[in-house]
């Protein structure tokens, strides 16, 4: 049904210029607006995808049809003029991406913003290169009928939506959703944010520049403006009144806006208000574009669906079995760190057994979220060693140490929109499965051992914030790392969820697991950990088993206050 | 004719531009922990809104206050109907919001003013002031105490009064501020407010020397948010940024040429974020 109504759908597309229906939606327009619509696919897999604010990418549409186009004035045949422009552009996004794209996403914003105010000045500043103001001629090598150029524009479009899925598939998207959602629960997860966004911002620049270089070489000519701020911002524009992040969005707004555009006969002034006011109320009013608004509608039209039982096995996944391990899983030595003045963590000394659970209390304050922000690789340690496995973990980034430290939060980091089942994938994702059915099938027993297997299809966001807790857990425990690190695994759980979490704490344990666990659950902390650490203002201040902690009269003294 | 002396004296002229441009959107930023790109649009408005108010007939003070209090009241709507109200968006999503919010403005400009650049005369005419070889026109020398002083007023403030207090402790935890007793909408507020009223205050004086169009907004939140990120948007740092930044893209211009102004600046981003990525290690992740 679906696949029917696309295929019709596709092909109105292909013949309306010709239909004669909307007024002034001739092949020429329709040729624009498809080479357009595929240049839009790399915007619209960079924002619309991954979230990243991509805001000079006309830059990278404009710039291989000045290279291309400055080879061809030197002589150089189109088809080998083409294909250079097409690399020059995606080498310059990849240095400006190797620049920004490590710093907070505002860099990125403005980085690639000042990049098309470069280019377009650039491209202006350089008229016996790049024709200054007036724009340069690309070549008429390619010689085509308007029919043949339509036919282009369509078949280069099909095949560049075919990539653009299949680039998603399997985790791809799972990934990109996380990131975008959560980048310090991605890297502890396990995915390399930096190279996960570079990779999306590379491949998403080939987009905009063969749409790009074909666009050129169809009009026959590049100018300044379209290598520029506001350009780039137009087409920012056209993603999100078409949808972002679907794959039918920028065809939606690249064919809406340029016929709006000519229908409307000469638009002159009021073009940068139209795009302007267009990309305000779509941002304000309807995020998801007009391809969402259809989508919602017929949705609304259309009899609810019944959502597909997940099939998930009773039994734990085959492979991961229990692993006995003994001697020490967690070194930590004479750590410390300070931030400015502020002693966070002050020569802290512990050890974790495999097998064993071990817990950490202490007052707010105290340095314990600091002390496994440096264990799983977040924070840097001012001095001291920390070792897993008795390996120095010092030059390990987090997303490297994921496959042996499974953390949970203090408040679970899950991804909202995802399901159960996509949020414990995430993690078997990182884990070397080699085939999508083998990852989802990982995470759906995950839960299933868990007893969480009627969840696996539920949205996150559906669920209560104990269920968040136990999912988290499960899904910092997918794969049976040898630490796990449990922030708080207790709050805000209702008893009975109290009692499941002691299960499955001691399930993992009994499996060779060693646990750390921060909790302010006193009365938890007593009964399942076999040793438990006291810190107060960053120091360690007691160690012992839980009665011995609860004569303490230090712990006693840092929790109540002084006792003189 | 001193090159040298005239490339200072005109990065001076430029760099208390961007002081103001630059604390605004530190003001803005520690308020409310938004990269507001709208405020470039306060230059935009307030020199737009001047040019065009006198070329029809309006008396010079009256235009010029008029278009200081466009700019201020552009801010106190953005942030009072289009942002607060949102408050609860990740902030990528208010980042695009003050995107489109400064697009719709070029195309308001464009449809009142035309592409075309446009300028007045200036409040201190006669000539330059000979200084060392170079010439200073007073209304640079205006600009240029009018600019730093402003800038220097406003760090003070913020360092010294309570509301300033109030505005800085509002920025380090909202919540926190609240809980205390401070009237932390009431304090973004006035954030904006001010930054408003600096963006619109550097163009009153800078467009007779150097004219504007409609699309200069963009630009000057570019030149703005590089001063205020190489200061670690600090109100002091900005003010030492925007000055050194003037005098980078006034030094540059004079000896290399003006190939154009915005490559010149962009090599300093680009310096920017390789000086701070040397200080990430493990991506650019933020904390837990």
């Amino acid at each position: 049904m679906k696949t029917a109504l696309l295929i019709i759908a596709a092909a109105l597309y292909a013949a309306s210029p010709y239909l004669g229906v909307l007024p002034g939606w001739t092949p020429s327009v329709a040729t624009v607006a498809t080479f357009i619509a595929l240049s839009l696919i790399g915007m619209n897999l960079i924002f619309g995808v991954a979230g990243m604010l991509a805001f000079g990418q006309a830059a990278i549409v404009a710039l291989p049809g000045y290279v291309a186009g400055m080879l061809e004035a030197s002589g150089m045949p189109a088809a080998a003029a083409i294909p250079a422009g097409i690399l020059a552009a995606v080498a310059a996004a990849r240095i400006v991406g190797e620049i920004f794209i490590r710093l907070p996403g505002t860099y990125f914003a403005i980085g690639t913003l000042g990049f098309a105010f470069v280019m377009e000045g650039v491209a202006r500043a350089f008229p016996s290169t790049t024709g200054g103001a007036s724009g340069l001629m690309l070549s008429r090598e390619i010689v085509l009928g308007e029919l043949g150029w339509y036919v282009l524009a369509l078949a280069t479009l099909a095949a560049g939506i075919a990539c653009y899925v299949w680039f998603l598939r399997g985790s791809m998207l799972r990934t990109l959703r996380q990131v975008r959602h959560d980048e310090l629960a991605a890297e502890v997860l396990g995915i390399d944010v930096v190279r996960t966004k570079l990779r999306v911002f590379t491949v998403g620049s080939v987009f905009s520049a063969v749409g790009g270089v074909f666009l050129a070489h169809y009009v026959g000519v590049v100018v300044p403006d379209s290598a520029g701020v506001i350009r780039s911002l137009e087409q920012l524009a056209m993603v999100i009144i078409g949808g972002a992040g679907s794959a039918a969005g920028p065809l939606v707004g690249a064919a809406l806006v340029q016929w709006l555009f000519v229908a409307a006969g000469e638009a002159g002034r009021f073009e940068v208000l139209v795009y302007g006011a267009g990309f305000l109320l779509a941002v304000l009013f309807a995020p998801e574009g007009i391809v969402g608004l259809v989508r919602r509608g017929w949705a609304g039209l259309a009899p609810a669906r019944k959502a597909a039982p997940i099939s998930v096995p009773a039994t734990p996944v085959p492979g991961v079995a229990a692993v006995r391990r003994s001697g020490i899983c967690l070194k930590v030595e004479s750590v410390a760190k300070n931030f400015g003045g502020l002693q966070a963590v002050d020569n802290v000394s512990l050890e974790v057994p495999f097998g064993v659970i071990v817990a950490l209390i202490g007052p707010n304050g105290a340095g314990k979220t600091t002390l496994y922000n440096i264990l799983s690789g977040i924070e840097e340690p001012s001095s001291g060693r920390v070792l897993i496995e008795d390996s120095d973990m010092a030059s390990v980034p987090p997303h490297r140490r994921a496959r042996h430290v499974g953390r949970s939060f203090q408040v679970a980091r899950l991804v909202p929109q995802m399901s159960v089942l996509e949020n414990v994938a995430v993690r078997a994702d990182q884990l070397g499965f080699t085939s999508e059915a083998a990852r989802l099938a990982a995470a759906g027993a995950q839960l299933a051992w868990f007893g969480l297997g009627e969840l696996a299809g539920r949205r996150a966001a559906e669920l209560g914030s104990g269920y968040h807790k136990l999912v988290e857990l499960a899904r910092a425990a997918v794969g049976e790392p040898a630490l796990l690190l449990l922030d708080e695994p207790a709050v805000g759980l209702a008893p009975e969820e109290i009692e499941r979490l002691c299960h499955f704490l001691t399930l993992l344990r009994e499996r060779g697991a060693a646990i750390l666990i921060v909790e302010h659950n006193v009365a938890l902390v007593a009964r399942i950990a076999e040793r438990i650490f006291v810190m107060n203002q960053g120091r360690i201040i007691a160690a012992g088993t839980g009665p011995e902690i609860m004569a303490d009269p230090k712990v006693r003294e840092a929790y109540l206050g002084a006792l003189e | 004719m001193n090159l040298f002396t005239q490339a200072i004296i005109s990065g001076l002229m430029t760099g208390a531009v961007y002081a103001l441009l630059a604390i605004g959107l530190v003001l803005t930023y520690r308020t409310t922990r938004l990269i507001n790109l709208a405020h470039g649009e306060t230059f935009a408005i307030g020199g737009v809104t001047a040019a065009a108010l006198i070329t029809a007939g309006v008396p010079m003070y009256g235009a010029l206050a008029s278009a200081v209090v466009a700019a201020t009241a552009f801010m106190l709507v953005l942030h009072r109907f289009v942002l607060r109200p949102r408050a609860h968006w990740p902030i990528s999503g208010l980042i695009l919001i003050t995107l489109g919010v400064a697009f719709v403005v070029r195309g308001l400009l464009l449809l009142w003013i035309g592409p075309d650049m446009v300028s007045f005369s200036r409040l201190f005419a006669g000539p330059p002031i000979r200084l060392l070889g170079g010439a200073l026109p007073k209304q640079g020398l205006f600009l240029i105490a009018l600019g730093f002083g402003l800038a220097a007023a406003v760090a003070l403030f913020l360092g010294l009064t309570r509301k300033g207090k109030e505005l800085l402790a509002t920025a380090e935890n909202a919540d926190a501020s609240q809980l205390l007793g401070v009237n932390v909408e009431a304090v973004r507020l006035l954030a904006y407010g001010i930054a408003g009223a600096l963006g619109g205050i550097s163009a009153v004086i800078l467009v007779p020397l150097i004219s504007v169009d409609f699309q200069a907004g963009l630009s000057m939140t570019l030149r703005g948010f590089i001063a205020a990120a190489i200061a670690g948007m600090s109100p002091v740092g900005a003010i030492l940024a925007g000055l050194g930044l003037g005098l980078l893209e006034g030094l540059v211009t004079t000896y290399i040429g003006a190939l154009s102004q915005d490559p010149i600046v962009f090599f300093a981003l680009i310096c920017l974020a390789v000086w701070q990525s040397r200080k990430i290690r493990f991506g650019g992740v933020r904390r837990a």
